[in-house]
């Protein structure tokens, strides 16, 4: 759940979605789901040239397996509050394996 | 009353020849194991935990490819569905 | 088992625990490697590291001479969400030695 909740943080923000198989995609969270699904708006692959055939596409969604690292602006992300929330989880999931 | 408990109880932990194989796992804590990697790789090292996921820590591991040592490391966590074998001890194979 | 607990090493995730606000270098499938400073993780080793630099090991086959060399692009990144399904190994940055000659 962290990081379901942590991107819901970043909705309306430009992210740059790099997928397994080498693919970038910079866009605007839309939204995510439990699964880290992602639905990206005003996207465009960083290189049209390579994958000419995205290039049209404006608005995707992205299956959450298929994701490799997910790229974000530094300045979005409090990171006492995330580092805070990480603990927390970590301790609720050892509670919960007792 | 205590006798059948008694018997039972080595299976429990997992200790006797009908244990499960989770049980090889915790009776070797502490102790130097080799650990292969589904790509190949294969580290050395003391094991200092593993859990339901097959997810290791191991201290003072080091790094093999192709037999050869490429990296020590402080401590290291490796994600267990890389996991291909743990094996105790240290494998002969490898050099220095 | 109940000792253990209180040792703070009774399963392989404390040590991801114990790199929080730490450097650390992650292992990835496909030939990849990051260090950067760990700031987030959860159970299926999703991260998100700070200030990365990511290392791809590309091998490259020569078919005249039958060689392979390894060719090595470095990338950064200031703020990365790296996917824990892709993930093989997280260990400390430090008390990392690389021990080829």
């Amino acid at each position: 759940m962290l990081f379901f909740s942590f991107f819901k943080t970043l909705v309306n923000h430009e992210i740059t979605v790099e997928l397994k198989n080498e693919i970038c995609i910079r866009g605007t969270l839309k939204s995510v789901d439990q699964f880290l699904n992602i639905k990206l708006d005003n996207a465009e692959t960083t290189d049209g040239a390579r994958w000419p055939h995205l290039c049209s596409t404006r608005d995707m969604f992205i299956r959450g397996s298929v994701v490799r690292y997910v790229h974000l602006p530094a300045g979005m992300v409090d990171i006492d509050l995330l580092e805070d929330a990480t603990r927390k989880e970590a301790a609720a999931a050892k509670e919960k394996a007792k | 009353m205590s006798t059948p408990e008694q018997e039972a109880k080595p299976l429990e932990n997992g200790e006797g020849e009908g244990g499960d194989p989770s049980g090889f796992l915790t009776d070797i804590l502490g102790s130097d194991v080799t650990v292969k990697l589904n790509s190949g790789i294969v580290f050395t090292g003391t094991l200092q935990s593993v859990d339901g996921y097959m997810n290791i820590a191991l201290e003072g591991a080091r790094e093999y490819l192709d037999g050869y040592a490429v990296r020590q490391y402080g401590d290291s966590f490796i994600r267990g569905n890389n996991v291909s074998y743990i094996s105790a001890g240290k494998s002969p194979n490898l050099k220095n | 088992m109940e000792e253990k607990d209180e040792g703070g090493h009774a399963e392989p995730l404390d040590l991801v625990r114990l790199c929080l606000d730490e450097v650390v270098v992650v292992r990835l499938r496909g030939n990849r490697e990051l260090k950067g400073r760990l700031h987030a993780y959860d159970s299926h080793c999703n991260l998100v590291l700070g200030e990365v630099e990511e290392t791809i090991y590309i091998v490259e086959e020569e078919e005249e001479d039958e060689q392979s060399h390894v060719r090595i692009v470095k990338k950064q990144s200031e703020m990365l969400f790296v996917r824990g399904d892709s993930v093989v190994l997280i260990a400390p940055a430090e008390g990392i030695q690389d021990l080829r000659s």
